[in-house]
């Protein structure tokens, strides 16, 4: 048999136990107890295939390494003198893999404290030390390679996948703080370090930070471009005088300003928050890489044209569970298509053309990653391209690329020596860190497998040894054959007992073989009566495993569609020229109603409106006899398709947050809203501080990206809030301390927030006005964003909708705005704003209000149902909101309240939902009326679309048909055949369905309502009851 | 089409009024005569130009041309319909008067089981906000009391009167069980795995068979003489082992359904399921078995993402093509105003309109078993109906301009015209 020389993995333990192994490299600066070591380090690797990189090897090759270094590759096969020789024939030598996002060698983060929402009094700052930041989610001050240390225990989980180095940090908050690329190596600090100062890390988590700001997504990402600018601002500010005095020393700052150097690894839940944080990386020109959550392929374009580099984890999902006979009812269809397409993440983005690497970060089984590598393989992923991500792609990530990710004259002696191709179903043998060895399995262990005469007692008896890692064999003698037990083998040695008869003696028999060559055996057997004798085996016949490719995957019964959920499209409708004939158009304008009327639509414009119109060529014709046609349905007040909070509701003034920011275009209400004839919403922040975030007006194109479905030509607004919501006033005995607790102080924290808002805009004023040596003494102003909101609705650049109920805060704004000078566009919910109408006509204010809700707080006690007709009739520009995913589908009905309740014109009614909300978000020269020259925003009712019997058939904007209940009625039946389908893949899967990630899908959002108080980061959040908070 | 000023002048009688005004309908003194009407009558179908006839409380009369009774009052409701008045199913009315006050919340009373709370029992017949769901035509409403399992015994009440006692319908009509969640859910405040999930589901469904368990024991040692004293919770729940009361399950998930039908099959309990979202998945079964359905989401999401956009919207129509007995409710308190458009809603998705009209009269009372006293109009019952200009269930057709309970004429005046009008009054 033929041993290789090697350390054993015991022996090296042991070396390192004693500290022996460290002194070599350890004695630079540190000083050497006892005997200096002086072992030679010269090992040359003979007959290999050598993997150099990414589609480079070289076959029957030699790796010599020296002093942790790989010294030389001859392709030669020759080694050089003096060096110890491993034969690496059959195996192959890859360069060891780097893990880009690691949490390796670093203190833990302190466990945050639990308990239920609000069971404890909120904690509005940080505690300081040390020049950090104000906000606890803020550790950039924190260079993880001062609080290193190599941990032999956790390396091991790396190491046996075959991992040489990591880049790491503590993975706690929104800026972690910079990370260290290391080797994980064994040794003293000093010596495994590969790049002390590698990329920041971060993500959109607060992690432990008890601190209430941020509480949402969008307040995390505000909180990061606020940061991110302030670091701007301290680069040059630092060492000036600021208005109150010099410039703060700040660590978090300073240790920013060199962020657009030193790049981040950013994580992030899916794919949405990707291109968010992308675009608030991108706009600092932060160099970024992210952490990939396994959704890329559902957005692969948006993925791939954000140019950034991933981290992919390989964590998979377990099937959803279909077993029962019920089980498809909790189990959606995009959890089936994610199943299904999951493996193949990689496979598509690698085709995109997007560069990754894999992490063995956030895979629940570490012993799933190359299991699942290999499964992202099967589904299509390029060998060359998943080497890459192991090794090349994760060295330039960690900036480590000039000395690890290759193997190469100079570079690190990091390698992985396999049996085989690992990509197939080759196994990791050892492991080489800085040229040192771990030993995961012998790299030529004794094959056993094949057939043996064996002489016992001078009689030949046949034995079978199976391949495979447990040893099973049967014995035969003459006809009669008796399965080995009790069988164990070494790495040169099998042992078992056997039932048989054997040269008369029947029994149990004990027998131990040792190879003493190829092919031959010899041990002993105890007799069942006691007596040893010698046997010898000699091998007849070998029996090799198959390696085999594994099975190709990378064909799929699941759609593919935008967002990858029920109802999504493959693709946009087609913008048509579209000539409407014989309907009841509602113009919702000067024109009025008009019986069977025409409708001309060219180029994603309503171009005439009229009777017995001609038809143009190529115009799609529909004959809409008996129907109605009205402008699509505008809400002034929605809170579908928000990511991750509708409130950040920690702080009294946070203008600075915008649901912009958070908009989800995967959100299904956007399809139902639709289905009940919405075209547009404004999506606002919700009602838990006095000034609230930025709003964002969407068409509810559904199918498009977040970024399509924003209504740029909206002027920018901001959500306030005033009265119950905003003084915490059902929050709970211990949420009493915020200021403002009362109306009285929601006037005045709104007061002072204007004013500090001004006097910021004067300092910016003041300081571009200074001569250039005064600005080398002066520190600019620091840009707040939050003021600058501020600033921008004083400046009529930013319009605010209040949120408002009771007469008396109606005024107290109407007065404050006044007095600041501008004109507050629209009091929404205002459901006392009957009691004000004519001050907020006399103001120029607008109102937006429900229909006929009341009853489920104290403040809404006086609301009544004629409010809108009051409110109409003293000349406020009123409109029907919902507020609410229900109503947002039947917003026509609610306007048709007013036409029951106090006899509100129908004309009115409609406009109440199209016209007068397009006013109050000043987009009416587009939209809101079917008027030539305006957008194409429509909806086809099957009856008077005031009516409770009316149905919305189609729905378009912008020309394009968005909904066709006919084309919804053949979608379902699709939707089922492929539900079907794919529950029957699972079922076939069996056992292996059972794999993967417990948690691999995305959770379902809540369904938003202003009041909504969900901390995201804490997971602490509000039960939301029947009946609504508003 | 009325104007703001009609109805200004209407409410002008009434005028700078405080709240709460509303004084409780005088029991009938004269016959009253409804003439030239269209006359929803539910059980014989519409009659045009038809006349109707109530004394002493009941209608005595119904046809063309009716001869005047001696000393009638004549409404003329030429152009104008007449409909049994509404029933509100599965509502909280008068248990709560603003949702966000503790103090004024009588809805539920603490742990788990408690079959022996009565509805009635904290119905505030001066709540301000009756008055508001009487002028959309509600004439009676089951106050229903909440809870996690066991809930308590509703009461049928009408909503006009002095005191609950006043009010009475019918009281304790049956047990509401708000049966135990048998899904698994991923939403992100469950933090629950689905085996947690399914482990805690099949505890609180042992927690309520035991309870029943218990209660029928309790009943069995009553027949046999054999307590040892009176537990007023089994007591609440013998009726509805002898057939007495009713058991409303509260449900709408399938598997919830048919965990409940197999608890009907072993106590043969009469049973009505109400909410019942996926009662369309097994509509033919329900019908098959003559469970009726209480369909608790006129306006609902459809409660599954996969599913599609107007399914709770066709529901109704779904259980009316099946034949299984059904009715509509619109949940809660001062929404329930907004029944008799969630019926013409289901209109707009397939359902009949008489079928629908249906629904939140005859077979709302049939399903608490008053429908010999109210939800039709039929000569010997009940003179509980509404006059309305047009369509009751169409926001363009609803107006309602009278209102009787048991012949007596109720005021439609409420809280939110008193303020209404107060507020057309104040000076530009």
């Amino acid at each position: 048999m033929n041993r290789s020389n090697h350390l054993t993995g015991v022996s090296l333990a042991v070396l390192a136990a004693l500290g022996l192994a460290q002194t070599a490299m350890a004695d630079q600066t540190t000083t050497v107890q006892g005997i200096h070591d002086k072992t030679p380090s010269l090992v040359a690797f003979q007959n290999a295939t050598i993997v150099l990189e990414p589609g480079k090897q070289l076959t029957n090759a030699t790796l010599v390494i020296e002093n942790g270094k790989v010294r030389a590759l001859n392709r030669n096969n020759e080694a050089p003198a003096g060096a110890r020789l491993v034969d690496a024939s059959g195996h192959t030598i890859y360069p060891g893999f780097i893990d880009a996002y690691a949490s390796y060698g670093v203190p833990a983060p302190e466990e945050r404290s639990s308990g239920g929402f609000r069971s404890s009094p909120p904690i509005y700052s940080n505690e300081r030390e040390g020049g950090n930041a104000g906000n606890a989610a803020i550790h950039s001050e924190r260079d993880w390679i001062d609080s290193f240390k190599p941990d032999a225990s956790a390396a091991k989980d790396f190491i046996s996948h075959g991992f040489t180095a990591v880049q790491t940090a503590r993975l706690d908050g929104i800026f972690q703080g910079q990370a260290a690329t290391v080797s994980l190596a064994d040794k003293l600090p000093n010596d495994v370090v590969y790049n002390p100062k590698a990329r920041h890390f971060g993500s959109f988590d607060k992690g432990s930070s008890q601190q209430q700001y941020p509480s949402s997504l969008m307040g995390s990402i505000a909180l990061v471009r606020q940061t991110l600018a302030d670091a701007n601002w301290y680069e040059e500010a630092y060492g000036k005088q600021a208005v109150t005095g010099p410039v703060e020393y700040n660590a978090a700052l300073a240790e920013l300003t060199d962020i657009e150097n030193t790049g981040m690894v950013f994580a992030i839940d899916d794919e949405l928050s990707l291109l968010r944080a992308n675009e608030v990386l991108s706009d600092f020109s932060v160099p970024r890489v992210f952490i990939g959550s396994g959704f890329e392929y559902a957005r692969l374009d948006a993925v791939k044209n954000t140019g950034s580099k991933l981290i992919l984890p390989l964590d998979f999902p377990a099937a959803p569970e279909v077993g029962s006979v019920d089980g498809h009812l909790d189990v959606q269809l995009s959890n089936l298509r994610h199943w299904e397409r999951a493996p193949g993440n990689a496979a598509a983005l690698a085709s995109a053309g997007v560069d990754f690497a894999f992490t063995l970060a956030q895979l629940e089984k570490k012993e799933d990653f190359w299991p699942n590598l290999r499964k992202a393989v099967a589904h299509g992923l390029d060998k060359d391209k998943a080497l890459a991500a192991l090794t090349t792609v994760p060295a330039q990530i960690s900036g480590v690329d000039n000395k690890a990710g290759r193997l190469a004259q100079g570079y690190m002696a990091d390698f992985v020596i396999a049996n085989g191709d690992l990509f197939n179903d080759g196994e990791i043998v050892s492991v080489w860190l800085q040229g040192e060895e771990v030993e995961l399995q012998p790299m030529h262990p004794a094959d056993f497998a094949g057939s043996y005469s064996l002489n016992v007692a001078n009689q030949d008896v046949e034995l079978e040894l199976k391949p495979g890692k447990n040893l099973q064999g049967t014995l035969s003698v003459a006809d009669a054959e008796s399965k080995l037990h009790h069988a164990s083998h070494n790495e040169d040695t099998v042992e078992f007992v056997v039932d048989a008869t054997i040269a008369d003696l029947a029994g149990s028999w004990r027998m131990k073989l040792r190879q003493v060559s190829e092919d031959s055996l010899s041990g002993m057997a105890v007799a069942p009566d006691g007596r040893e004798l010698m046997i010898t085996a000699t091998r007849t016949e070998a029996v090799t495993a198959e390696s085999k490719e594994p099975a190709r995957a990378d064909s799929y019964i699941s759609k593919l569609t935008y967002p990858n959920v029920a109802y999504g499209r493959t693709e946009l409708p087609a913008r048509q020229n579209v000539h409407i004939k014989n309907a009841t158009v509602w113009t919702a304008d000067e024109e009025g109603t008009l019986e069977n009327a025409d409708i001309l639509i060219r180029n994603g414009e309503f171009v005439e409106v009229g009777s017995g119109l001609s038809t143009p060529s190529g115009y799609t014709v529909i004959d809409a006899e008996g129907k109605h046609v009205t402008p699509g349905i505008i809400d002034e007040h929605s809170h579908i398709a928000i990511s991750q909070g509708v409130n950040e509701g920690s702080e009294a003034i946070v203008a600075e947050v915008h649901i912009g920011d958070v908009v989800n275009p995967d959100d299904i209400h956007i399809y139902r809203s639709l289905a009940g004839g919405t075209t547009m919403a404004q999506l606002l922040h919700g009602s838990a501080n006095p000034a609230g975030g930025k709003g964002q007006v969407i068409k509810l194109r559904w199918g498009a990206d977040a970024d399509l479905m924003k209504f740029d030509a909206a002027p920018a607004t901001i959500k306030f809030a005033l009265g119950e919501n905003v003084k915490q006033s059902n929050w709970g005995s211990d949420y009493v301390v915020r200021y403002p607790q009362s109306r009285l102080g929601v006037e005045t924290i709104l007061r002072d927030g204007f004013q500090a808002a001004l006097e910021y805009g004067r300092q910016l004023d003041d300081y571009n006005d200074l001569s250039r040596s005064e600005r080398q003494r002066t520190a600019a102003p620091r840009p707040d964003y939050r003021l600058e909101s501020m600033l921008e609705i004083l400046r009529s650049e930013r319009f605010v909708h209040a949120h408002s109920y009771v007469q008396s805060e109606i005024l107290m704004l109407l007065k404050l705005a006044e007095e600041f000078d501008f004109t507050l566009t629209t009091f929404t919910h205002i459901l006392e704003g009957y009691k004000v109408a004519t001050e907020m006509a006399k103001h120029g204010a607008g109102a937006s209000t429900f229909a006929d809700w009341w009853g489920f707080k104290f403040e809404v006690y006086d609301a009544i149902p004629y409010n809108a007709c009051l409110m109409a009739k003293k000349g406020v520009l009123t409109s029907i909101n919902s507020d609410s995913n229900d109503l947002q589908r039947r917003l026509n009905t609610e306007a048709a309240k007013s036409v029951r309740y106090c006899g509100m014109s129908e004309e009115e009614a409609i406009k109440m939902i199209t016209l007068n909300p397009a006013k109050q978000l000043k987009v009416d020269q587009y939209v809101g009326s079917i008027k030539p020259g305006k957008q194409a925003d429509f909806v086809i009712w099957n009856d008077h679309p005031l009516s409770a019997y009316a149905r919305a058939e189609q729905t378009w904007i912008n020309a394009r048909k968005y909904f066709d209940r006919e084309e919804d009625l053949a979608m379902r039946a699709a939707l089922d055949t492929e539900k079907q389908a794919l529950i029957q893949k699972v079922l076939n899967a069996g056992e292996s369905a059972r794999d993967g990630a417990t948690n691999g899908y995305k959770q379902q959002q809540p369904t938003w309502h202003c009041e909504d108080q969900h901390d995201v980061w804490l997971d602490q959040f509000t039960a939301h009851t029947h009946g609504g908070q508003h | 089409m009325k104007s703001i000023v009609t109805l200004a002048a209407a409410t002008l009688v009434s005028g700078a009024v405080l709240a709460h005004d509303m004084v409780p309908g005088e029991p009938q003194k004269q016959p009253i005569l409804i003439k030239d009407a269209t006359v929803h009558t539910i059980t014989q179908g519409v009659l045009s130009d038809t006349d109707l006839v109530f004394t002493d409380g009941r209608i005595t009369a119904i046809g063309t041309d009716l001869t005047t009774p001696d000393n009638a009052r004549v409404i003329d409701a030429t152009g104008k319909h007449v409909y049994p008045g509404l029933v509100a199913l599965d509502t909280t009315l008068g248990l709560v008067e603003i949702g966000a006050v503790r103090a004024s919340d009588d809805q539920e009373e603490v742990g788990a089981i408690h079959p022996e709370v009565s509805g009635h029992i904290a119905y505030n017949p001066d709540s301000e906000v009756t008055p508001t769901i009487r002028f959309n035509g509600i004439t009676h409403a089951q106050i229903v009391p909440q809870g996690d399992l066991i809930m308590g015994q509703s009461s049928l009440l009408q909503t006009d009167g002095w005191t609950w006692e006043d009010a009475q319908e019918k009281l304790n009509v049956g047990v509401h069980v708000n049966w135990p969640r048998a899904s698994v859910i991923d939403t992100w405040w469950e933090r629950r795995s689905p085996a947690e999930q399914r482990k805690a589901n099949a505890e609180a469904l042992k927690l309520l068979e035991r309870a029943i368990t218990d209660a029928k024991a309790y009943y069995d040692g009553k027949q046999a003489g054999t307590l040892r004293g009176k537990d007023i919770r089994w007591e609440a729940m013998t009726g509805l082992f002898d057939g007495s009361k009713k058991l409303f399950v509260h449900a709408d998930d399938k598997r919830q359904m048919e965990q409940a039908l197999e608890l009907r099959r072993e106590y043969g309990f009469d049973m009505v399921l109400v909410g019942a979202r996926d009662s369309w998945r097994m509509a033919d079964k329900l019908a098959a078995e003559g469970v009726p359905v209480v369909f608790g989401a006129p306006y609902g999401l459809p409660a599954r993402n996969d599913e599609a956009y107007d399914q709770a919207f066709t529901t109704p129509a779904t259980l009316a093509a099946a034949g299984v007995e059904f009715a509509i409710a619109y949940p809660g308190f001062w929404d329930i105003r907004n029944l008799a458009f969630a019926a013409g809603n289901a209109v707009a998705y397939g359902l009949d309109k008489d079928q629908a009209l249906a629904a939140i009269t005859y077979n709302a009372a049939k399903i608490l078993g008053v429908e010999e006293s109210i939800g039709s109009l039929e000569v010997g019952k009940k003179a509980s109906l509404i006059i309305s200009e047009g369509d009751v269930m169409d926001h363009l057709g609803q107006d309602i301009v009278h209102m009787f309970i048991d012949g007596s004429e109720v005021d439609l005046n409420n809280r939110h015209r008193q303020l209404y009008n107060k507020y057309q009054q104040k000076p530009e």
